[in-house]
């Protein structure tokens, strides 16, 4: 269900080509360690809510459920960020950039990439700012007066990564603006209408009905982007 | 530019116009928004460094900076939006927990007799399977594995087939569960269990014109959708078990909203539930669990920024008046209410060409919203006084259910109408013009359908009405 | 009738217009009269320029220069305002309140509390008390809160809990349903303006009137830096008005008394308990919530001196 024209690389397809790929491969550790751990809160909370609304039917109402599943939404949030933006997941329009000839797309992409990085060095040094504020003075739940700081600690961590990922995009566009035919390491492959439906397909877990017709479907892909 | 000024972190520092006329911050903040997302910059990215930059024209660096950086957790955790990772958790397990062709198999059973009967039994399959999934393109991409080779093999029209699960698909972000339409009540404020609530109807609705239109047409043209005769009623009734998990979905999160018993979060999370289990009863195991919850992860923390991103930016046109200023611009002409909102509609058929359903949603309701509230009278106006008949509260979730309606219509049509993208996905053997000319008859049938739900909005209203009053 | 440099400042509040925010509007129109359109205070509705529960962040971020915010909304921010939620506090009559809380806002705990979000206090928008609201059958003498369940937040919930009700959290805008629903029996809110805000009173069958659980506090705050920056005559102006703004607040919370009671007294049960049912209450839910609230915070500050000048202020004492 992700937005039309985002692009998107194979899950551990990090790795490759010099010491730029290897710290990216490094880093792709890490996403994936901290999107197993939104995705495993996500279940927590499920199974948690579902014990909670079975014990209030009881009789038995869990004190501050409420308070506390409403801080863990912090963890799968933000955590996964860093991930996202490897597999290109954060939709933008791609029609424009997308028929760019190499260089120029390149350069554009960089300079892209780059922005975004400078406003996310700015969340981070503002959203510290505003954990410090609740962790020095004080700031609570309403209901069992559960301190915020821990959930808003998570914005800059989260961030800081979501940065140094980043920051080798933006150098594996720079990297690509400097030699275009160099093969891509470090960005999210751009990916066709076409290809972004197949990718939507694998995710939903069917397979394609003919293997034997990707040719048509390549075909179909270049009209779409008519 | 004023360098000095802008270290100072002085407002003004960047167009020199600052709060001596802070609707041009805005409409100028609005231009470079457009321009950065035409040129491809992830809409996270271009809503927050637009909206900084408005901000720090605005108020200076250290206010615009500090209040941009509360954003994020401000607007993330909030107890509403820990309803998205369950939506989008039930979609994923519902793939798993083999629904969709015991769906279509009863569909098909119960209605394939009727004139393109494979095409209407596979829109009611899509409509039940709406009830487990958020996901129009995630619907779209099973009936394209279930319902077209059925198709095909009865002899079908290859356009019909595939348009048909292409537009079907749609239905899945009216009927609850709906990510989408969680997204429009946080962003206007508006009750989530309402909304859910009143996606319901006009989705049965839409099923239902695209099923007449259907069976009008392959009355005309016999030979483009023959029915199926000679299902017995003991085939009928053997196949109805199978609906048992979807129909334990919709129990739950219908009379959780409707009954109150829970609110839609908790139903979202125990929704989930129940399909976890029938998925793992249907076989499902951990690998499979593990993909759909990093799946939902990914799919989690993406809407979640395109959230955050966006809201900067409408942070900065809080600020700015813009909304304000463009609703009264708005009631300035001095037209019918309908033509001015039929054009605001046009706005959105222009940009849904280009754009995904979600980020066209939230890029264009900071100032489209209040502008149509306005229209119709602003948020305390009662129905007899109203521009459209409807009290505040009613328009807000009949213009939801509309311009969500809108938003899905972009995913049939070219050039990127990503549904149809899917179903030639699946199905190669079926050429893309072909999906997108199948797409045609129900093209007109969405259009009929908007223009129905705009003239008679109490398919929208009435079930929400009953609850809320 | 005041001369002095154009000042420009944003108010950030949340919701529509309405009983609450009569105050402060009154506040930005007679500024701006009284200064010839000089100092200008924009007041922005609906949380457009922060979230109610950050407006203290925003505050002291130099986002905007004005703000409201409520103490319950964030316990950690302001824990010494929080004894304003204390239930059973002896504080009868809107005069009463007003006294109490202005009073409150000069002690310095208080005003230290504020000043780490770089805040002032200016005035309360003197909530009135709360009272309950419920579907079935209505509690008519203490004993009958056991086993009921409650919607009741800080110490108006602990109160209620040590009378044996079942407390349940829930945003506002659930309690319309939860009620209509049965999911809960009963809530608490500001009497009588919120109850009808929320439009529980279409849903519920009885009311209490007299029973004064207890309130909490809105107050209107400032930023320091924004005051400072202030020529004296602004200082002063402020000042001035405070007693305007006061009578404003008291007519807005009658007229919405005598608009909302009737309506409630037609539809709904009313609950009036006796001298004695009320001091039973008082000794369950009152002072033993104090006694716990005093001893959880007195390693932060003097809790006890805080909960003792706002029972002598309540009974008329100078501080
Ligand atoms: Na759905
Ligand atoms: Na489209």
């Amino acid at each position: 269900m992700a937005g039309v024209g985002t692009a998107g690389t194979d899950p551990g397809a990090t790795g490759g080509g010099g010491a730029l790929g290897a710290v990216s491969g490094l880093l792709g550790k890490l996403e994936d360690g901290l999107n197993i751990f939104a995705a495993v809160t996500i279940f927590v909370l499920m199974i948690g809510t579902t014990i909670s609304i079975a014990s209030r039917i009881a009789g038995y109402p869990i004190t501050g459920y409420l308070d506390i599943s409403e801080q863990t939404i912090a963890i799968f949030a933000f955590l996964g960020a860093a991930y996202a933006q490897r597999l290109g997941a954060h939709i933008r329009m791609e029609l424009i950039i997308g028929s760019l000839p190499g260089r120029l797309r390149w350069a554009i992409e960089a300079l892209a990439t780059f922005a975004g990085l400078c406003l996310v060095i700015v969340l981070i040094r503002y959203s510290w700012e505003f954990f410090l504020n609740a962790w020095q003075i004080g700031d609570s739940t309403v209901d069992i007066e559960f301190p915020t700081w821990p959930a808003k600690l998570l914005v800059p961590i989260a961030f800081s990564i979501w940065a140094l990922r980043l920051g080798i995009e933006t150098l594996g566009y720079l990297r690509l603006t400097v030699w275009p035919s160099a093969e891509p390491v470090a960005v999210p492959l751009q990916l066709t209408p076409a290809q972004e439906a197949e990718r939507e397909i694998r995710e939903a877990g069917i397979e394609r009905d003919d293997d034997a017709l990707v040719h048509e479907r390549e075909t179909a892909g270049r009209e779409g982007r008519k | 530019m004023n360098l000095q000024a802008l270290i100072d972190g002085q407002p003004e520092a960047i167009f020199g116009i600052g709060y001596m006329n802070p609707t041009e911050v805005g409409i100028l903040c609005m231009g470079l928004l457009l321009v950065l997302v035409i040129l491809g910059v992830r809409v996270v990215f271009a809503a927050g460094i637009v909206g900084l930059v408005g901000l720090v024209e605005l108020i200076g660096w250290h206010g615009a900076a500090s209040a941009v950086g509360q954003i994020p957790f401000s607007k993330s955790v909030s107890f509403v939006l820990g309803l998205l990772p369950m939506f989008i958790l039930i979609g994923y397990l519902a793939f798993h927990a083999g629904m969709t062709r015991q769906l279509f198999a009863a569909a098909r059973a119960w209605i394939g007799w009727v004139p393109g009967g494979l095409a209407v039994a596979s829109v009611f399959a899509a409509a039940g399977f709406a009830a487990v999934s958020g996901a129009s393109v995630a619907t779209a991409a099973v009936f394209s594995r279930v319902a077209i080779p059925e198709m095909l093999e009865a002899g079908y029209n290859k356009r019909l087939a595939a348009g048909v699960v292409a537009a079907a698909g749609t239905l899945a972000s009216l009927i609850p569960p709906s990510t989408i339409l969680v997204i429009y009540a946080v962003i206007v404020e508006e009750s989530v269990g309402a909304l859910l609530l009143a996606g319901f109807l006009p989705g049965i609705f839409s099923a239902v014109v695209y099923a007449a239109i259907i069976i009008v047409w392959a009355s005309l043209h016999p030979e483009a959708g023959p029915p199926i005769r000679g299902v017995t009623w003991g085939e009928r009734f053997r196949s109805l078990p199978g609906l048992f998990p979807i129909a334990a979905v919709v129990v739950i999160i219908v009379s959780a909203v409707y009954g109150g018993w829970a609110t839609p979060t908790e139903a979202g999370a125990l929704g989930a539930f129940v399909v976890l289990v029938v998925a793992w009863i249907n076989g499902m195991r951990w690998p499979s669990l593990r993909a759909a919850l990093m799946e939902t992860s990914k799919l989690v923390v993406m809407i979640f920024s395109l959230i955050w991103g966006v809201l900067i930016f409408g942070r900065f046109l809080g600020f700015s008046g813009l909304p304000e200023a463009f609703a009264t611009w708005i009631l300035g002409f001095d037209a019918n209410p309908y033509l001015i909102l039929g054009g605001i509609l046009m706005g959105y058929v222009v940009l849904g060409m280009f754009m995904d359903a979600i980020g066209l949603l939230l890029l264009t309701l900071p100032v489209v919203y209040p502008a149509v509230i306005a229209l119709n009278g602003g948020p305390d106006v009662s129905a007899a006084d109203s521009a459209f008949g409807l009290s505040g509260g009613q328009c807000s979730i009949w213009f939801g259910i509309i311009v969500v309606k809108m938003a899905e219509v972009c995913l049939i049509t070219p050039p990127i109408g990503l549904n149809c993208f899917v179903v030639n996905g699946v199905r190669p053997d079926i050429p893309l013009t072909d999906v997108f000319k199948g797409i045609f008859l129900f093209f007109i049938a969405d259009a009929l359908t908007i223009l129905l739900l705009i003239l008679f909005p109490q398919i929208i209203t009435w079930l929400p009405d009953l609850m809320f009053g | 009738n005041v001369d002095g440099p154009s000042v420009f400042w944003k108010f950030s509040v949340w919701g529509n217009p309405r009983a609450f925010t009569a105050g402060i509007e009154h506040m930005a129109k007679r500024l701006e009269e009284e200064t010839g359109g000089n100092f200008k205070v924009r007041v922005f509705f609906g949380e457009q320029i922060s979230k109610a529960k950050e407006n203290l962040d925003g505050l002291k971020a130099g986002a905007f220069e004005a703000a409201a915010f409520c103490n319950f909304y964030h316990p950690g921010k302001n824990p010494a305002n929080m004894v304003m939620t204390m239930p059973f506090l002896p504080i009868p009559d809107f005069d009463t309140a007003w006294k109490v809380r202005m009073g409150l806002y000069e002690h310095p705990i208080l005003k230290d509390e504020m000043a780490a979000w770089n805040a002032m206090y200016y005035v309360t928008t003197n909530l009135p008390q709360y009272e309950f609201m419920g579907k079935g059958e209505p509690p008519l003498k203490p004993e009958d809160f056991s086993g009921l369940r409650v919607r009741a937040g800080g110490g108006v919930g602990e109160a209620v809990e040590k009378l044996g009700a079942i407390r349940q959290s829930m945003p506002a805008t659930e309690v319309y349903t939860a009620i209509q629903r049965g999911t809960i029996d009963a809530e608490s809110l500001p009497y009588t303006y919120a109850h009808a805000s929320y439009k529980i009173h279409e849903v519920a069958d009885w009311f209490t009137s007299n029973m004064a659980p207890g309130t909490s506090d809105c107050p209107v705050v400032i930023s320091k830096t924004a005051w400072e920056a202030l020529p004296e005559q602004y200082q002063q102006l402020l000042e001035d008005l405070k007693p305007e703004i006061r009578e404003v607040y008291k007519a807005a919370y009658d007229e919405a008394d005598a608009e909302n009671l009737p309506m409630f007294r037609e539809a709904l049960t009313e609950v009036v308990y006796t001298d004695e049912q009320l001091a039973a209450f008082r000794e369950l839910g009152g002072q033993p919530v104090w006694d716990e609230w005093v001893a959880a915070n007195k390693d932060q500050f003097d809790a006890q001196a805080v909960l003792d000048l706002v029972l002598s202020l309540a009974k008329g004492e100078e501080s």
